[in-house]
């Protein structure tokens, strides 16, 4: 099966998503919607809920929703969070028992509580951004577990452990998958590009775990000894930021058209954070926190953190072999603003290209022609380069 | 050379005199030429900054703007001070003032500590109009001015890449409600230079709507916070505040904040009104902010403060006729002092503020008097401010039926996600409970740059007018 027919196929089964979940609460089953990548979701489906990711963006009436109660100058993508239900768009989360909502920065924070201010029913998992000190993990190791007695309050049941093993099995077996595939981008010629990796990736919140694992692995085959999908000497670009929400998907496509490739990520939400697996032995949900407070490349909003995320991105740069770094920010976003700026400032003698982009999720027509004229440009500086 | 004779009419404006004035003006020029004020500026202050838009009629008010004129000199003296051998600690708003001031009890003449940017926009703004060419400066680094980061944060990369704040030993910042203000720390340090040495404090915003926020077990968890924050300090800079210095740092900052209570209670209930919300706004910086010549000169301004304020009460005069309407605000611009200026030009008086006015449940003895790092966790977690909108509503609401304001005047925060971002939401749920209107103005509280007087003046008057007509119709 081509590359297409598995994307075309499990864009579909994404798709029906929301209306299992319409079927699965009917007949009992609590939705848990939850945001970021700080919450154990299989834990949540171990307790015996469905779950959804609260990751939707790219679309500028959402933000603008939610402006007769907030400050404009929230990132787009925490407003997408209560705008598309502002906007009656959101067919997940007034059906959902609970948003959990991972509090890392204060444009989620502000965001849940206009969500709490709309009547939903939201739990905070904290997750203190000072994660160096061992009181910061015990807290936010603390915080999971109340939101879980929180969870098997609504869910009427425990935690099934076994299943829930299963369930970190399968994610990381999803994770090693996306590995994989990661390896095939090293090529010079990449048999896949990050257009298809995002949606792969979103995709893998979506549709079922062993569906996915199979699609996944059926995918890799068939691309293992695939020519590549790229011009020979197309430039090699990573992209670095906070998040392609479900829906953003305007820049991608953007660089590849203008014959670019992307060809690695450093990206804070959205995405499955593969780096490494969660541990299957002993206590599951301290194995989980450790895996994404402790064992990858701190988020941006962590401190310390663009010291440790730059070293990130000279690795990926040389395993890569990336020409050019594309820093997606969302708008307003100042703490990543604000890594730019250091980033920028390390990278000014280096020969790899860095190019910043600001996005308040605005692609009408209008913005389209500037936008689409600064990535043809900063491909052929690339190209120039090359 | 500088002009003598203006900086001494300054001071003279500042409240100093005779001897005390003669033996500060040197430092205080010396202070004027590394900021890089010129005399003209001082002119300007002199003449008609100060004079238009402070209450320099009373004592008090002059006395207060020379507690902290004394401030801008000894941030100017942390590099003569590091030179020689005294530790520098910085710190960033919002925090509550006790630890620092424990610090500073500890320490003793051997130590700055104060909060230098927030000093710094404080007074280049707020008596001489002067902060700009520092936060150009730091957008010139790199902390962009599109993005709408914070003045504050600014103005430490300003002045720190100017050359005017020496390299701390450490900057402790509480990250309690700002990611941004921490992070700046982690700006300096990767961009300026390696050895600014920062320590974080940090609380995630985790607690749900409406539920109280200093309950015990966030008390506890902060208490450890700071008691971590207060050991890495002391083992960088070998000052550890004893149980006496913090136990003084909390009886001082509680004597002042009573006092504080007061003179907004007094100037809330005149009327007509006898001070304004610039000035009243201005003395509740000392519950937040520590001053590194202490808070005796402030809080000696406060006094004198106070008892002008009755005696205007009792004369029946004030800063505007009787009956004119009061606004409240989440927090009166005091940076920006021409907007309580236009405010009184149409007529209206500018009040109390909501972030430091203190709550009854801020007033009332705290429930951990013995363990002073529990008593300090849970002074912060009752300021509002930090807290979650639900339960911070609740005091919003308990401070306008106190104060009676004609009408309430929300935003200037519009670079802070998280004092800006929920205004709009808590202005509806105090204007449901409590029928006073409230007003929303996009702005920023420390730096005008980008809403000028004549911008703002028609969303004002428009304010005014309809607070006239309410008074009118009542």
């Amino acid at each position: 099966m081509a590359m297409k027919e598995i994307l075309d196929e499990l864009d579909s089964l994404s798709r029906a998503r929301a209306r299992e979940l319409g079927k699965a609460k009917q007949e009992g089953t609590p939705i848990i919607e939850y945001t970021g990548y700080f919450i154990p979701e299989e834990l949540i489906r171990a307790a015996g809920a469905e779950t959804y990711l609260m990751c939707r963006g790219g679309e500028p009436e959402p933000p603008d929703a939610v402006l007769d109660y907030m400050l404009r100058f929230m990132n787009p993508l925490a407003r997408s969070m209560a705008g598309f239900l502002e906007l009656g768009l959101d067919p997940i989360t007034p059906m959902s028992s609970m948003v959990v909502a991972q509090q890392t920065d204060n444009h989620v924070g502000r965001i849940s509580e206009l969500l709490e201010f709309k009547g939903i029913n939201i739990c905070k998992v904290g997750v203190p951004p000072d994660w160096t000190k061992d009181i910061a993990f015990e807290y936010y190791v603390e915080s999971l577990k109340k939101m879980m007695q929180r969870v098997e309050e609504i869910t009427g049941k425990k935690v099934d452990e076994a299943l829930a093993k299963t369930y970190f099995e399968k994610s990381n077996k999803i994770c090693e998958l996306f590995r994989k595939l990661n390896e095939l981008r090293m090529k010079d010629n990449p048999p896949i590009g990050f257009n298809e990796i995002i949606h792969l990736q979103h995709y893998s919140f979506n549709v079922d775990a062993d569906i996915m694992i199979e699609k996944l692995t059926q995918l890799y085959e068939e691309l293992i000894d695939a020519p590549g999908e790229f011009d020979a000497d197309a430039p090699r670009i990573l992209v670095a930021g906070r998040a392609f929400a479900m829906g953003d998907y305007i820049v991608p496509g953007l660089v590849e058209q203008s014959g670019g490739v992307i060809v690695a990520e450093l990206l804070d939400e959205g995405v499955r954070p593969i780096e490494k697996d969660v541990a299957l032995e002993g206590d599951l949900l301290v194995n989980f926190a450790k895996n994404r407070y402790l064992d990858k490349t701190p988020i941006n909003i962590q401190q310390p953190a663009w010291d440790i995320r730059y070293d990130k991105i000279k690795e990926l740069i040389k395993d890569y072999k990336v020409d050019g770094v594309l820093w997606y920010q969302l708008a307003f976003d100042e703490i990543y603003d604000m890594e730019y700026t250091c980033l920028s400032n390390w990278m000014k003698d280096s020969d790899t290209l860095l190019m910043k982009l600001e996005s308040s999720y605005e692609y009408s027509r209008e913005a389209m022609g500037p936008l689409t004229t600064r990535i043809e440009s900063f491909v052929e500086s690339l190209k120039e380069g090359k | 050379m500088a002009d003598k004779e203006i900086n001494r009419k300054l001071l003279e404006i500042a409240g100093f005199e005779g001897d005390e004035l003669e033996a500060f003006l040197p430092g205080w020029m010396e202070s004027v030429e590394i900021i890089g004020m010129t005399d003209e500026d001082i002119r300007y202050s002199v003449e008609e900054y100060i004079p238009k838009n402070w209450d320099i009629q009373f004592r008090g008010v002059r006395k207060m703007i020379g507690a902290y004129l004394r401030e801008m000199v000894e941030i100017t003296n942390t590099k003569k001070y590091k030179a020689e051998g005294k530790k520098i600690i910085y710190g960033i708003l919002p925090a509550v003032c006790q630890p620092y001031s424990a610090l500073k009890n500890a320490a003793g003449e051997d130590a700055y500590v104060s909060f230098p940017d927030l000093m710094l926009v404080t007074i280049l703004n707020g008596f001489f109009d002067k902060a700009d060419p520092y936060l150009r400066y730091a957008e010139e680094l790199g902390f962009t001015y599109g993005c709408r980061h914070c003045p504050l944060n600014k103005m430490r990369v300003g002045s720190f890449a100017k050359g005017v704040l020496a390299t701390p030993d450490v900057i402790w910042s509480w990250g309690f409600n700002c990611d941004e203000g921490p992070k700046t720390d982690e700006m300096i340090q990767c961009m300026l230079s390696e050895s600014w040495k920062y320590v974080i404090s940090r609380i995630p915003h985790d607690t749900a709507f409406g539920t109280p926020d200093d309950e015990y077990e966030r008390v506890e968890y902060m208490s450890k916070v700071l008691k971590e924050g207060l050991d890495e300090i002391a083992e960088v800079t070998g000052i550890r505040p004893s149980d006496e210095d913090m136990k003084k740092a909390i009886k001082d900052a509680g004597r002042y904040s009573f006092k504080l209570g007061q003179l907004i209670s007094l100037v809330c209930q005149s009327d007509p009104v006898a001070l304004g919300g610039n000035s009243l706004t201005q003395f509740g910086q000392g519950v937040a902010v520590p001053f590194n010549c202490g808070i005796q000169y402030l809080e000696e301004a406060l006094d004198i403060t106070i008892k002008e304020v009755k005696t205007e009460i009792k004369n029946g005069t004030g800063v505007l006729p009787k009956g004119a309407p009061k606004v409240g605000s989440y927090f009166v611009p005091f940076c920006i002092p021409w907007i309580d200026r236009i405010f009184r030009e149409n007529g209206v008086a500018t009040t109390f503020s909501q972030t430091l006015s203190p709550s009854k449940s801020q007033l009332s003895p705290g429930k951990y008097g013995d363990d002073p790092y529990m008593s300090m966790a849970e002074t912060w977690l009752k300021m509002p401010f930090g807290q979650n909108m639900g339960y911070e509503v609740e005091a919003m609401i308990e401070k306008v039926k106190a104060n009676k304001p004609d009408g309430m005047l929300m935003g200037f925060f519009d670079f802070d996600r998280w004092l800006g971002a929920h205004q709009k939401m808590a202005a509806d749920m105090v204007e449901k409970a409590t029928g006073v209107p409230h007003y929303y103005i996009e702005s920023d509280f420390w730096d005008d740059r980008d809403y000028s007087e004549e911008a703002l003046r028609t969303r004002i008057e428009s304010i005014c007018q309809l607070l006239q007509m309410k008074k009118d119709m009542e």
